[in-house]
C-alpha cells in the first residue's frame, strides 16, 4: 500500500467509526431521553400513553399511602393540579411529605402515574432544580437565588 | 496561629506561583539555564507551603477550631476522629486545597525526580503547572477561601452532610483527585512540548509514567466512589450515569485512550499531534468535571454549596485554560514532522482502534452529560438523559473494542499478520466459546445477550493470559525455561497483560451481576423468612441503637442455606441529629465473589418494615478487576525503562551507527 | 509575635528557593546538555530492541528495521545538539529574577496576606475554649460542655433536665423538646416534663399546636385535670383547628377562677375575644395604665415621659394607700421607685406595704423577695 492509501484506511475507518457513534447518539437521544412534566404540564397536554415522563413536583400532605409489599401511593403537586402515583419499592432516605420529589415512569390510561424511579433530594440543602423551577414558574417557591 | 500560618503559607505559595509562572517559561524559551534552573525548587517550596496550610486546616478540624468559617461549616466536635479528618475535604473549600495540594505536589515530583529530562522541558513543564495552579489558588483566595475566620465563634458547628461521613467516600476524593488532577502534568508537558516546539518519541516516553500514576489513581478512585454509592444509597446500584460520575469517566476514558497513543509515539514516532491533543483533551475533562460539580449546574451530594459568582470563575478558568491550550495547539501543531509509516494491520493499527472507540465513547459519554444542560439553556426544556441512552451508545462502543483487546499486545509493530495472531489466540477463543455454550446450558435461552457477554469477557481475560503465554513461548520451551523467561518479561509487558485481564474481570462482574441478579422488594413483619436465589433470609425484628453522632435503627437479618446460617446481616437506617438527616446503611454479606444486599425501607407501625433484598453474583469482580486494572499500572510504572531518576546506563553506550542501512 | 517571625522565615526560605539558583554559577560537568537527555532515551531503545531479538519477541527483519528507525532519530537528536551554540546568558534577567524574589515576592504576599487574613486572630479550639474558667465562658459554651457530657452519658437525666429549659431560652425549642423527651424517658413522666415537652414541641412549629405536641398536652391533662397551663395549650390548638365554639368553652372554663395577675390571663382573655367570645369580668383586674395613656407616652418628648410615669406612680401610690392593693401592685410600686432612682420612697412603699399586709406571710414573702431582688435592704 501507498502512503497515501494507508492514510485514506485511517480516515475512512476514523470516519466510519465516527458515523456510528454519531448515528448511535443521535438514535438514542431520540428515543431515550425522558422529558420533565410538572402535574400542570400534564393536566394541559396530551401525553401519549405509555411515554416515558419524569414527573415533579411537592409531594401532597397527607396523600402518602402504603401498602404490603411496599407498595406505596401519594399525590404530586405543583399546588395548581396534582397527579397521582404508585411505586413499588423503598422510597429514598429524605422523601417527605411536603417537599420536592422528581418521579420517573408512566402515565397510565386512568391518569394515574406508575412510577418506577423516585428520587428527593439528596440532602437537606438540595431542592430538585427541576422542581424548584417549575414551581417557581407556577409562583409557589421563592428559594435562594 | 496555626491557622493563620496556614493561611500565610496559601498566599505565600500562590505569590511563588506567579513566579513560577513566568520566569522558567522565559528562561526555557531564551534557553537561560539559570532561569530554568529557578524551577525545581520552587516547584519544591510551592509543595511544602501548600502542605503546610492543608496541616493548618487539618489541625483546626482535629481541634474543632470553630473560628475557622470552614470547620464550623463543616465540623461537629461529636464527629469520630477519622471524619474530622476526612471533612477537611469533603466540602468546597478544603476540597480545593486538596486539588491545590496535588497540583503541587506533582509539579514538586517532576522537580524532584525529572533529572533525566531535558532542562527547557522541564522548566517550561513547571511553568506552566505553575500557571494551571495559580488559577486554582487565585480561585481559592478570591472566593472560596478556607481560613476565613469568625471572631466570636459559636460553641458547636454545623457537622459534615450524613452521606459523607462514610469511609469509602472519605477516601475516593483524593485517590480521584491525584487522578483528575495527575493529568495537569501530562497537560504541562504537553503544552510545554508545544511551547518549546520539540514533539517526538522521547517525549512521550518521558510523560509515560505520570499518565501511569494518574491513570492509576483514576482508576481507584472511580471503583471506590462506585462501591461507595453501592453501599450507601442503598439502591443497589454501582454505577448510574450521574453527571457527577461521568465528570470522572470522561478523563479516565481519554487518559485510556492518551496511555495507549503514547505508545505509539514513543515507539514509532507516529501519531505525535493526537496524542498532544489527547493530553490536552484529557485534563480539559477533568477541568470540565470540576466545572459541573463546582458551579451548581449539577445538583447532587457532590455539588456543594453553590454560589454563581464561583462558577463564572471556573468557567473562566476553563475557557482560559481549554481554549489557551488549543490555539497554542493550532499554531504549533503543523510544525510537527511526520511520523513512522504503518499498515492498518498492525500493533500501531491496534492501538488506533484502540484509541478511536475510547473517543467516540468519550464523546458520547460528554453529549449525554451536556445535552440536557444545552438544551435547558437554549430552549429551557428539561430533560433527563439517562442510563438507557448510555446502554444504548457506550455499550456498542465497546464491544468491538472488547473484542480487539487481545489482539492489540500480540500483532507485531509497522505490519501485523491477523491470521498468525488468531492462531495464538485459538485457546482463548475456544474457552470462550466454551463457557459461553455453558452459560446457555445454565440458563437457558431466556437470556440471549448474557452469555455472549460473558463469553466476551472471557475472551478478553484469557486472551491476556495467552499474550504472556506467547511472549515467554511457554508452550515451545517448556515449563522450566518458560517461568525463566517470565521473569525477564518488560514491567510493561506484565502491565498490560494485567490491567487487559482487569478489563475482562470487570466485564465479567458487570455481565453477571446486571443478568443474573434477583431482586426481592416486600414487606417483613418479624419472622418473616424470603428466598431470594436458594438463601433463605429471614427478618428477625428491629432496633434502636445510639451511634457517636447519630441515631440508627438497626434491622437484624438472617441468611440461611439449607437451614444452615450462614450470615446474619444488620442494616440499618440513620438519623444525624445535627443535621436532620437520614440515611441508609445497607447490609451486605459477602459469598466469595457474589453478595447478598439487604436494604431498609420505611418502618410501618406494626413491626413491620420495607425491605429490598437483592443476591448479586460475581458483582465484587466489577471491582477486583479495577484493582486489576490498577495494579497493572503499577507494574508498568515498574518498569526500569521508565523509572524516572533512574541513573542512565552510561557503561552500555554504544556507538551510534554511521550509516542507515537501506531499509 | 511568633507568627511574625514564622512569616519572615517562611518568605525568606521561599525568597532562597529562587535566589540560590539564579545565583549558582553553573559548571562544566554540572550541567546536562540539551539533547543529551533525548539520545540517552534513544540509546535505551537501541537496547531493548537487542533484548526483545534476545528472547524472539520479534524476528530480525523488524529488529533492523527498528533499529534504523531510532539510529535516524539519534543522528538527528546529535545533530541538533551539535548546532547548537552556547548561547548569552542575560543578566538583565537575571537582575529582574533576584528582584522578584527579594522585593515584588514579600512585598506580594504580605500585602495579599494582611488584606485577607486575620493575624491576631488566636487559634480557638474547642477543648481549651471548654476548659477555660466558667465564669469567662458564654452560656453557649457552657452548652456545649453540657452536651459533651450528656454525649458521653446519654443516660443522665438530670443532665437533661438542666439543659432542656436553657435550649428553650436560647431560642433552641427543636434541641428542647427532644431534651425533654430525654428526661421523660430517664425519670419518669411529670405533669411539667410533659407539659414542657409539648411546649417546646409547639414553639418548635412556630406556634401551632401539633399532633404529637397536642397528645402530649392531653396526656398532662389526664394526669392531673387542673393543671392550666397543659389546658391552655389545648384551648390554643382547638382554637388553630378552627373549632370555635369548643375553643370558646374551653377558654372560659380556664379563665373562670383565675388568678388574674397570672401571666397567661391576659393572653388567654385576648384569644377568648378574637374567637367572639365575652371575657368573664373578674375578681380582681390588675389597672394600668390605660392604651391611651401609652400612646400619649409614646408620642412624647423624653422629659414629659418621666413626667407622665411620675405621674402614673404617684397615682398608684396614692390609690394603694387611700383603698389598698393586692400585692402585686405593691411590688410594682416599690419596683417602679427602684427603677426611677428613688430608693427613699421604694423604702417607704416596701414599709407601708409590710404595714398593710400585716400578718399574710404569702404577701410578705412575695413583697419581700421582690425587695431582696432590687438590692433594698430588709429591716
Amino acid at each position: 500500500m501507498t502512503r497515501k492509501q494507508r492514510r485514506l484506511t485511517l480516515i475512512g475507518s476514523a470516519g466510519a467509526v465516527l458515523a456510528v457513534a454519531i448515528g448511535l447518539i443521535m438514535f438514542a437521544l431520540s428515543d431515550q431521553i425522558v422529558f420533565f412534566q410538572s402535574p400542570s404540564d400534564i393536566a394541559e397536554k396530551q401525553i401519549p400513553d405509555g411515554q416515558r415522563i419524569r414527573l415533579g413536583g411537592l409531594v401532597e400532605e397527607g396523600t402518602i399511602i402504603r401498602a404490603d409489599d411496599a407498595k406505596v401511593s401519594f399525590r404530586v403537586t405543583d399546588t395548581v393540579n396534582t397527579v397521582q402515583v404508585t411505586y413499588t419499592g423503598i422510597l429514598p432516605d429524605l422523601f417527605r411529605e411536603g417537599q420536592g420529589v422528581v418521579t420517573e415512569g408512566v402515565i397510565g390510561p386512568d391518569g394515574v402515574f406508575a412510577a418506577d424511579t423516585v428520587l428527593a433530594k439528596h440532602d437537606e440543602n438540595y431542592m430538585p432544580t427541576e422542581v424548584a423551577e417549575a414551581l417557581k414558574d407556577k409562583g409557589v417557591w421563592q428559594g435562594e437565588q | 496561629m496555626i491557622v493563620e500560618l496556614g493561611h500565610y503559607a496559601l498566599v505565600l505559595a500562590f505569590a511563588l506561583t506567579l513566579i513560577q509562572s513566568v520566569v522558567p517559561v522565559w528562561g526555557a524559551v531564551r534557553e537561560n539555564e539559570r532561569l530554568m534552573a529557578v524551577a525545581p525548587p520552587v516547584s519544591i517550596a510551592m509543595f511544602f507551603l501548600v502542605l503546610l496550610s492543608f496541616t493548618a486546616l487539618t489541625i483546626a478540624y482535629l481541634n474543632s477550631d470553630f473560628s475557622v468559617q470552614n470547620v464550623w461549616e463543616n465540623s461537629h466536635s461529636a464527629k469520630p476522629l477519622v471524619y474530622k479528618i476526612t471533612g477537611v475535604w469533603g466540602n468546597h473549600e478544603g476540597s480545593l486545597l486538596l486539588w491545590a495540594l496535588i497540583l503541587v505536589f506533582f509539579g514538586a515530583l517532576v522537580g524532584y525526580f525529572g533529572t533525566n529530562l531535558p532542562a527547557p522541558l522541564r522548566a517550561a513543564t513547571l511553568g506552566v503547572q505553575g500557571w494551571v495552579t495559580a488559577g486554582f489558588l487565585l480561585f481559592m483566595l478570591s472566593t472560596s477561601n478556607p481560613f476565613n475566620r469568625i471572631p466570636n465563634p459559636p460553641a458547636e458547628g454545623n457537622d459534615l452532610n450524613p452521606l459523607l461521613q462514610d469511609i469509602g467516600l472519605a477516601i475516593h476524593p483524593p485517590l480521584l483527585y491525584v487522578g483528575y488532577v495527575g493529568f495537569s502534568i501530562t497537560f504541562s508537558f504537553a503544552v510545554a512540548a508545544l511551547i518549546l516546539g520539540r514533539i517526538d518519541a522521547a517525549w512521550a516516553r518521558w510523560v509515560r509514567p505520570w499518565t501511569l500514576l494518574a491513570w492509576c489513581f483514576l482508576t481507584l478512585g472511580i471503583s471506590m466512589g462506585s462501591y461507595w454509592a453501592y453501599y450507601e444509597l442503598g439502591w443497589g446500584g454501582w454505577w448510574f450515569w450521574d453527571p457527577v460520575e461521568n465528570a470522572s469517566f470522561m478523563p479516565w476514558l481519554a487518559g485510556t485512550a492518551l496511555l495507549h497513543s503514547a505508545i505509539v509515539m514513543e515507539k514509532r514516532d507516529a501519531l505525535k499531534v493526537w496524542t498532544i491533543l489527547l493530553a490536552i483533551f484529557t485534563f480539559s475533562l477533568s477541568l470540565l468535571g470540576t466545572f459541573l460539580v463546582r458551579s451548581g449546574v449539577l445538583t447532587s451530594v457532590h455539588a456543594f454549596a453553590t454560589d454563581p459568582a464561583r462558577g463564572v470563575f471556573i468557567l473562566v478558568l476553563l475557557c482560559l485554560f481549554i481554549g489557551g491550550s488549543l490555539s497554542l495547539f493550532a499554531w504549533r501543531a503543523p510544525l510537527l514532522k511526520q511520523g513512522g509509516l504503518f499498515a492498518p494491520i498492525s500493533r500501531e493499527g491496534a492501538l488506533v482502534f484502540n484509541n478511536l472507540f475510547l473517543t467516540a465513547a468519550c464523546a458520547a459519554v460528554l453529549v449525554g452529560t451536556l445535552y440536557p444542560l444545552a438544551l435547558d439553556a437554549v430552549t429551557g426544556e428539561k430533560i433527563s438523559v439517562g442510563p438507557p441512552f448510555f446502554n444504548l451508545t457506550f455499550g456498542p462502543l465497546m464491544i468491538p473494542l472488547l473484542m480487539a483487546v487481545p489482539y492489540g499486545p500480540i500483532l507485531a509493530w509497522k505490519r501485523g499478520d491477523l491470521l498468525a495472531a488468531s492462531q495464538r489466540l485459538y485457546a482463548a477463543f475456544g474457552l470462550s466459546i466454551l463457557l459461553t455454550l455453558f452459560t446457555f446450558w445454565l440458563w437457558g435461552m431466556e437470556k440471549v445477550l448474557a452469555p455472549l457477554g460473558v463469553g466476551l469477557a472471557v475472551w478478553v481475560m484469557a486472551g491476556a493470559v495467552a499474550e504472556i503465554v506467547t511472549r515467554v513461548k511457554l508452550t515451545e520451551v517448556g515449563l522450566a525455561r518458560g517461568f525463566a523467561r517470565l521473569k525477564g518479561l518488560p514491567g510493561s509487558a506484565w502491565g498490560t497483560a494485567t490491567a487487559h485481564f482487569g478489563i475482562g474481570v470487570t466485564a465479567l462482574g458487570i455481565v453477571a451481576s446486571s443478568a443474573f441478579q434477583e431482586e426481592k422488594v416486600l414487606t417483613m413483619a418479624p419472622g418473616d423468612t424470603v428466598n431470594v436465589s436458594g438463601y433463605a433470609v429471614t427478618f428477625d425484628g428491629a432496633a434502636p441503637r445510639q451511634g457517636p453522632n447519630y441515631i440508627e435503627d438497626v434491622g437484624h437479618f438472617t441468611v440461611r442455606q439449607a437451614g444452615v446460617v450462614i450470615a446474619e446481616l444488620d442494616p440499618s437506617k440513620r438519623l444525624y441529629p445535627a443535621r436532620q438527616m437520614p440515611t441508609t446503611e445497607a447490609g451486605i454479606h459477602t459469598l466469595i465473589l457474589s453478595q447478598i444486599y439487604v436494604s431498609l425501607g420505611e418502618p410501618r407501625d406494626t413491626g413491620a418494615i420495607d425491605v429490598r433484598i437483592y443476591y448479586k453474583p460475581l458483582i465484587t469482580l466489577i471491582w477486583i478487576g479495577t484493582l486489576f486494572m490498577a495494579l497493572g499500572a503499577v507494574f508498568s510504572m515498574a518498569d526500569r525503562r521508565l523509572r524516572v531518576g533512574a541513573p542512565k546506563p552510561a557503561a552500555r553506550r554504544k556507538a551510534v551507527p554511521q550509516a542507515a542501512p537501506a531499509e | 509575635m511568633l507568627l511574625w517571625i514564622l512569616i519572615a522565615a517562611m518568605t525568606a526560605a521561599a525568597s532562597l528557593a529562587i535566589l540560590v539558583p539564579l545565583s549558582r554559577r553553573r559548571t562544566a560537568d554540572q550541567q546536562t546538555p540539551t539533547p543529551a537527555a533525548d539520545e540517552a532515551v534513544y540509546r535505551q531503545q537501541l537496547d531493548e530492541i537487542d533484548r526483545d531479538l534476545e528472547r524472539g519477541l520479534i524476528d530480525r527483519t523488524a529488529a533492523d528495521a527498528a533499529r534504523t528507525e531510532i539510529a535516524r532519530r539519534l543522528l538527528a537528536a546529535n545533530e541538533r545538539r551539535e548546532a547548537e551554540a552556547p548561547r548569552h546568558q542575560s543578566t538583565v534577567s537575571l537582575r529582574t529574577g533576584q528582584a522578584l524574589a527579594i522585593l515584588a515576592l514579600p512585598a506580594f504576599a504580605l500585602g495579599l496576606y494582611i488584606f485577607l487574613g486575620s493575624p491576631n486572630l488566636p487559634d480557638q479550639p474547642l477543648s481549651a475554649r471548654l476548659e477555660a474558667p466558667t465564669e469567662n465562658q458564654t452560656v453557649e459554651e457552657l452548652v456545649a460542655r453540657v452536651e459533651r457530657h450528656l454525649a458521653d452519658n446519654p443516660e443522665d437525666g438530670q443532665g437533661w433536665a438542666v439543659i432542656a429549659p436553657v435550649y428553650m431560652s436560647l431560642g433552641n425549642p427543636q434541641a428542647s423538646a427532644r431534651a425533654y423527651a430525654n428526661v421523660i424517658r430517664l425519670l419518669g413522666p411529670t405533669v411539667e416534663r410533659v407539659t414542657d415537652m409539648g411546649e417546646a414541641m409547639t414553639m418548635a412549629n412556630d406556634g401551632i399546636v401539633s399532633a404529637s405536641a397536642r397528645s402530649a398536652f392531653e396526656r398532662a391533662v389526664g394526669m392531673d385535670p387542673t393543671a392550666v397551663k397543659p389546658r391552655f395549650f389545648l384551648a390554643l390548638a382547638l382554637g388553630q383547628e378552627g373549632k370555635t365554639d369548643e375553643a370558646i368553652a374551653a377558654w372560659e372554663t380556664l379563665l373562670e377562677g383565675a388568678d388574674p395577675r397570672e401571666p397567661w390571663v391576659p393572653v388567654a382573655r385576648a384569644e377568648l375575644e378574637r374567637l367572639g367570645g365575652t371575657p368573664p369580668t373578674l375578681a380582681e383586674t390588675l389597672r394600668g395604665p390605660s392604651r391611651e395613656d401609652m400612646d400619649a407616652a409614646a408620642q412624647m418628648s423624653a422629659e414629659d415621659r418621666q413626667a407622665m410615669i411620675a405621674g402614673m406612680v404617684e397615682g398608684l401610690a396614692a390609690r394603694l394607700q387611700s383603698e389598698g392593693g393586692s400585692p402585686a401592685e405593691w411590688q410594682r410600686l416599690v419596683r417602679a421607685y427602684a427603677v426611677m432612682g428613688e430608693p427613699d420612697k421604694a423604702h417607704a412603699a416596701l414599709r407601708q406595704a409590710r404595714d398593710a399586709f400585716g400578718t399574710d406571710q404569702a404577701a410578705l414573702g412575695q413583697i419581700n423577695a421582690t425587695a431582696r431582688e432590687l438590692g433594698l435592704t430588709v429591716p
